[in-house]
């Protein structure tokens, strides 16, 4: 797949990977957005496990 | 002649555009190298509350630190950044906010767009300092999954919305009352300073703090020359964060938030001055050198909002000032059975609205821009009430809601064994024998305070 949205430089403006393509871009910012929160819910089940060693 | 002209025009012309396009390099770097100073803001708030902390909780300090810093910074891309544009009005959405949508062709790399990526990228330093405030407060009894939920809410939201309001050119509690707080005492340090209040007052003291007749315990800090060191490096940063504070006008004068002609003169002679005074201050009601150098810091936070206008030896008498009384809040609270670890309300919180009241007291009167109002004590005063109840209610509210959960504190056991041998995989000093104790004894009587 082709990411980049130019194929010249001569007046480029958004030039970031995929910037051409929304279905893209909506896939990996959802994907950023569960990594986000989804580790501070893996920190979460992890503390519950954790403090059941000091019960 | 006319070739000789046309020849002018153009080289003209051309230098017009490299002239600009110079301003605009430049603006760029400047605010480069004030988030990358802001970064050591962070360093210090890591040095500090590890050194605060006790030895069996050093390394959960510390991660909890780092964390808040990496939560932040993404849910200020996926939201915090939308925020500011969108509400300066108040609660209606303004279009200016399109720009800050995470989907936006603003917010990446822009060939035409010099601005938006360094100017989100100081903001989000502004906002993971603002939820750092909250950090050392917390230390060794919240969980740190709860932490990280209250410090996004923090500095991506709640923060965020004032800035909107009072920290932006067309905010309202500016256009409408004539707010000056160019240096954010109001907006990032009453703000985080009121946000932690709600949260203390729901979290609890830490254990061995209070005796049974409510009188107080020092848990003393494991590393007091490490956090002095740190808040000396917070010092450093902040010079990052007062130089994001005033705004590069490319080919023009320097200009506050607010638009307001403003040098960095103006805050060099302030900042200096206002955080000698906070030194000497604290030293004259403490001889305490942590408070001496909290000293430093409330001292700057006390001038902040007037930075751009002060006669220097009145923010240096600002900062002795706050220097003196901070300290004096901070045990006031400690007697109302707020365990505040590292005196965040006090220093942030009250410094905030010493801050912001110094300039209704002493700069009121200062014109603004295109009509709106001047500097009064009353806009001083309505905005002191706004940020307070922004920071206060949230943080309250949310923290409670945890507490009716059970998810905002860590067990009894884990806090006695130390919060380092549950969340840490490694030990801070594994030769020296300071190792977190095992659970002796489930009575609360039993545990004295270190």
């Amino acid at each position: 797949m082709n990411s980049s949205p130019i194929t010249t430089w001569e007046g480029a403006g958004a030039y970031f990977t995929f910037a051409d393509k929304p279905a893209v871009i909506a896939f990996f910012l959802l994907a950023a957005t569960v990594a986000c929160f989804g580790a501070i819910v893996i920190g979460f089940l992890h503390e519950n496990k954790s403090f059941k060693n000091f019960e | 002649m006319e070739q000789q002209i046309t020849d002018l025009a153009a080289k003209v012309a051309a230098l017009e555009t490299s002239s600009a396009m110079s301003g605009t390099i430049n603006m760029e770097i400047f605010y480069w190298w004030c988030t990358a100073l802001m970064i050591i803001i962070h360093a210090g708030f890591l040095a500090y509350e590890m050194g605060a902390s006790r030895t069996k909780n050093v390394l959960a300090t510390g991660m909890k630190n780092l964390l808040a810093f990496a939560v932040v910074v993404p849910t200020f891309f996926l939201f915090g950044w939308w925020i500011y544009l969108a509400f300066p009005a108040g609660f209606s959405i303004d279009e200016a906010a399109m720009a800050g949508l995470p989907w936006s062709e603003n917010m990446g790399p822009n060939a035409q767009d010099n601005a938006s990526g360094i100017f989100w990228g100081a903001f989000a330093l502004f906002a993971a300092t603002t939820s750092s405030i909250m950090s050392g407060a917390v230390i060794e009894r919240i969980r740190l999954s709860a932490f990280l939920v209250l410090a996004v809410v923090l500095g991506s939201a709640v923060w965020i919305l004032g800035a909107s309001w009072g920290w932006h050119p067309a905010g309202w509690l500016t256009a409408s009352w004539g707010l000056h707080d160019v240096g954010a005492a109001g907006c990032v340090h009453l703000i985080a300073g009121a946000f932690t209040l709600g949260v203390l007052i729901n979290l609890g003291p830490r254990i061995g703090k209070y005796n049974a007749d409510g009188t107080a315990n020092a848990i003393k800090a494991h590393n007091i020359p490490f956090a002095v060191t740190g808040l000396m490096m917070i010092i450093v940063g902040f010079f990052g964060f007062l130089g994001g504070c005033i705004i590069f006008v490319t080919g023009d004068q320097w200009t506050n938030i607010y638009g307001q002609p403003a040098t960095l003169s103006a805050f060099s002679f302030n900042t200096l001055m206002a955080m000698s005074g906070g030194i000497i201050g604290a030293w004259l009601k403490t001889r305490d050198p942590f408070w001496m150098m909290s000293g430093a810091l409330i001292g700057i936070i006390s001038a902040a909002s007037g930075l751009d206008f002060w006669y220097p030896p009145i923010a240096f008498l600002l900062g002795i000032f706050a220097g003196v009384t901070a300290p004096m809040v901070a045990r006031f609270l400690e007697k109302k059975g707020i365990d505040d670890a590292v005196g965040a309300v006090a220093v942030h919180g009250y410094g905030g609205v010493v801050g912001l009241m110094a300039v209704g007291i002493l700069g009121a009167g200062y014109p603004n821009m295109n009509d709106m109002p001047s500097v009064s004590f009353t806009g001083q005063f309505v905005a002191l009430i706004v940020f307070a109840a922004l920071g206060f209610v949230p943080g309250y509210l949310l923290s409670y809601a945890m507490k009716a959960a059970n998810v905002l504190r860590v067990p009894y056991n884990v806090e006695v064994a130390g919060l380092d041998l549950a969340e840490s995989t490694i030990e801070a000093y594994p030769e020296s024998g300071a190792s977190p104790r095992p659970v002796t004894s489930p009575s609360p009587a039993a545990v004295p305070a270190e």
